[in-house]
């Protein structure tokens, strides 16, 4: 075999002569980097811990109720928290997750001033907040559905007839779909808006962090059954009354007796369900409630929760038009009049 | 290898669109005045954009990238208007004055993602994203997190998002500001380069004349918001060429010789300084040293700075 010739290469300078996409490719390249960016993909171990953390942490209960499924079988999807359940149970840990990452993908490019490089490119400032926004969206909603899509095949999969299974719940699915989407969208445009009004990352995460917190406090304190007044018969049809006094209103266990009448009363008093409106997970977990068509009862809901269950379902559905139209409107408004 | 840009003649019958173009451009700051109806043209090769702090340069140049928009006039950019254009800006490059780049990203991946910003395809860009890098010395570094890296080390950064897309047009504004001596010889060669080889106009805006003198072609000065000059730097210079003259002898005959010649000169006892210089001037000078006799012992023409020009006008 001969030896190759030598050959001199040019390496000057070569002009471009390749295809220019335009706006649509930087729309997209802004999109896959958001991704990246959350994903703490390229920039070493420690940019990876958190959203590993947080995705397995919104993992966990799903591979719980499975495995518990798995060990008592079908017996377990009983008192298993399901489908309707699922997305109340994480959205703490998808709060966590907005006021963290959100942050991460806008205030750096403000304190480390890179907006002014992609505002002289192809792009205006809202072609940046969608392609923002959708990076985060896409991947809260790939956290809400994983979690879901695990506890669906665990159910399934356990069911003692599984196409009777399937043909009893079928409607889940879209409810599933539905909520995920409603609710990636919430996580997401709060937690941004927040962060356009700083450029540091922990002073927005701690004040998405406090106002949940703070809001879900007020809303459950002042929503809560405060003092019960039990009537119960018992079997010779005397009637008792009992007294529930505060914050200990579980079930009273009486025995043989049966419940005539139940009236609490509520700190907010008449106006507990518009106050039980503040509470920021009632935010989706209402609407969620409504999408499973179940009734928010003091064994799967909050104190708000079940106070607005008295409302309207007008109501709920209009906090939430206004917890995601009110941030997105500041986002926009504040990137149109940044100053460069 | 340099290529050969032609250097269209039509520019010059008015078919083709300046790259840049100020009317009458004015921008307000509440009451503070940035820019006071400013009229200008940049065509290709280096135009330098000079003037002190709060001339406004800076405020010039992001009216024409769209960045801000006009109080009134206009200034267009490749013939459009760059805020409400999108194609146009894909164009073009900006080089900011401050810091401008992510800490935490390496200078390869965010050359790479600047590309594709600016339009270009994934793959094409990550080969223009390491030919760049290494056009500007940063070859070895690229793969370490940009917040590590000295302040040459990022202002060539900065150069090389700029150009990474392969603009028609560069705006650079400050490029030198900060740097020591060795690194703004460094960053002068590669404005030079930018322009001569790779091909691509430079606007640099700097209140550094030598700035202006090393690398630009033509140079626009502006002064509290106002075009206090504009034109070829060549011209400019040539314009005000100084000619020293010492003569061994008879040196009030040669002074009055070219007075009558309609040629003014001021002694100062031993040399003879003639202002302005034109070309038709030596002729004149060797007639007056014939016609008085006096025997010219040095005569040189000594080009002025822009450092000079602007000293020696009135403020």
């Amino acid at each position: 075999m001969r030896a190759r010739e030598a050959e001199v290469f040019d390496l000057g300078y070569q002009r471009y002569t390749g295809p220019r996409e335009g706006r649509n490719r930087a729309r997209l390249a802004l999109f896959e980097n958001g991704v990246r960016t959350v994903l703490g993909i390229g920039r070493g171990g420690r940019a990876k811990i958190l959203p590993v953390g947080l995705f397995l942490a919104v993992m966990t209960p799903a591979v719980v109720f499975v495995i518990i499924l798995a060990f008592i079988g079908e017996a377990g999807a009983d008192f298993i928290p399901g489908p309707a359940d699922y997305y109340s149970i994480v959205s703490v840990i998808l709060i966590i997750f907005g006021a963290i990452m959100a942050p991460e993908l806008l205030c750096p490019d403000r304190r480390d001033n890179v907006l002014p490089l992609y505002l002289v490119r192809p792009l205006t400032s809202t072609d940046y907040l969608i392609a923002r926004f959708l990076a985060f969206f896409a991947i809260v909603l790939v956290l809400v559905y994983a979690g879901q899509i695990v506890l669906q095949a665990g159910l399934i999969l356990t069911a003692s007839d599984q196409v009777e299974y399937i043909r009893d719940n079928w409607q889940d699915v879209p409810r599933i779909l539905f909520m995920g989407v409603l609710i990636a969208t919430f996580i997401s445009v709060g937690p941004l808006a927040v962060a356009a009004f700083t450029t540091r990352r922990a002073y927005a995460a701690a004040f998405i962090i406090a106002a949940w917190l703070l809001l879900n406090s007020i809303s459950d304190g002042l929503t809560v059954e405060a003092s019960c007044t039990v009537v119960t018969t018992d079997a010779s049809g005397d009637e008792n009354v009992i007294e529930e006094s505060a914050f200990e209103t579980g079930d009273t266990f009486v025995p043989d007796e049966e419940i005539v009448s139940r009236e609490c009363t509520r700190p907010a008093g008449d106006l507990a369900p518009y106050v039980g409106l503040l509470s920021l997970s009632g935010v989706t977990d209402n609407i969620n409630s409504m999408v499973f068509e179940i009734e928010p009862s003091r064994d799967n809901a909050g104190p708000s929760s079940i106070a607005v269950a008295e409302l309207h379902d007008a109501f709920p559905v209009g906090v939430y038009v206004l917890w995601t139209g009110i941030p997105a409107l500041l986002l926009w408004h504040r990137y149109r009049r940044i100053r460069l | 290898m340099r290529q050969t840009i032609p250097r269209l003649p039509l520019l010059y019958t008015g078919l083709v669109p300046a790259l840049l173009e100020a009317r009458n451009l004015t921008k307000h700051y509440g009451s503070t005045v940035a820019l006071d109806g400013v009229s200008f043209d940049v065509h290709d090769g280096v135009t330098g954009l000079l003037g002190p702090n709060g001339a406004g340069k800076s405020t010039a140049m992001k009216l024409f990238l769209g960045l801000i928009q006009p109080t009134s006039g206009s200034a267009m950019l490749l013939g459009e208007e760059p805020y409400r254009s999108t194609e146009g800006r894909a164009r073009i490059g900006y080089m900011p004055e401050n810091e401008c780049l992510p800490k935490s990203m390496t200078a390869s991946e965010f050359l790479m993602h600047m590309a594709q910003v600016s339009g270009i395809p994934p793959s094409q860009a990550r080969t223009r994203a390491a030919d760049i890098l290494r056009h500007v010395g940063l070859d070895e570094e690229r793969y370490r997190p940009i917040g590590e890296y000295s302040t040459g080390m990022k202002q060539r950064v900065k150069l090389a998002q700029a150009i990474v897309h392969d603009p028609v047009l560069v705006l650079l504004d400050e490029p030198t500001a900060g740097l020591d001596p060795d690194g703004r010889q460094e960053m002068l060669r590669l404005i030079h380069r930018t322009a001569n080889t790779f091909g691509i106009s430079v606007m640099l805006s700097t209140h550094l004349m030598g700035d202006i003198e090393r690398t630009a072609d033509s140079v626009i000065v502006l002064e509290s918001g106002v075009l206090a000059q504009e034109g070829a730097v060549a011209k400019l210079t040539e314009e005000t060429e100084t000619l020293l003259i010492e003569v061994a002898d008879r040196h009030e005959e040669f002074v009055t010789a070219l007075a009558a010649k309609g040629v003014q000169a001021t002694s100062d006892g031993q040399m003879l300084v003639i202002e302005q210089a034109r070309e038709a001037d030596y002729d004149l000078i060797r007639d007056a040293a014939v016609e008085s006799g006096a025997r010219i012992r040095r005569l040189s023409p000594e080009r002025r700075t822009l450092t000079d020009i602007f000293r020696s006008r009135p403020a």
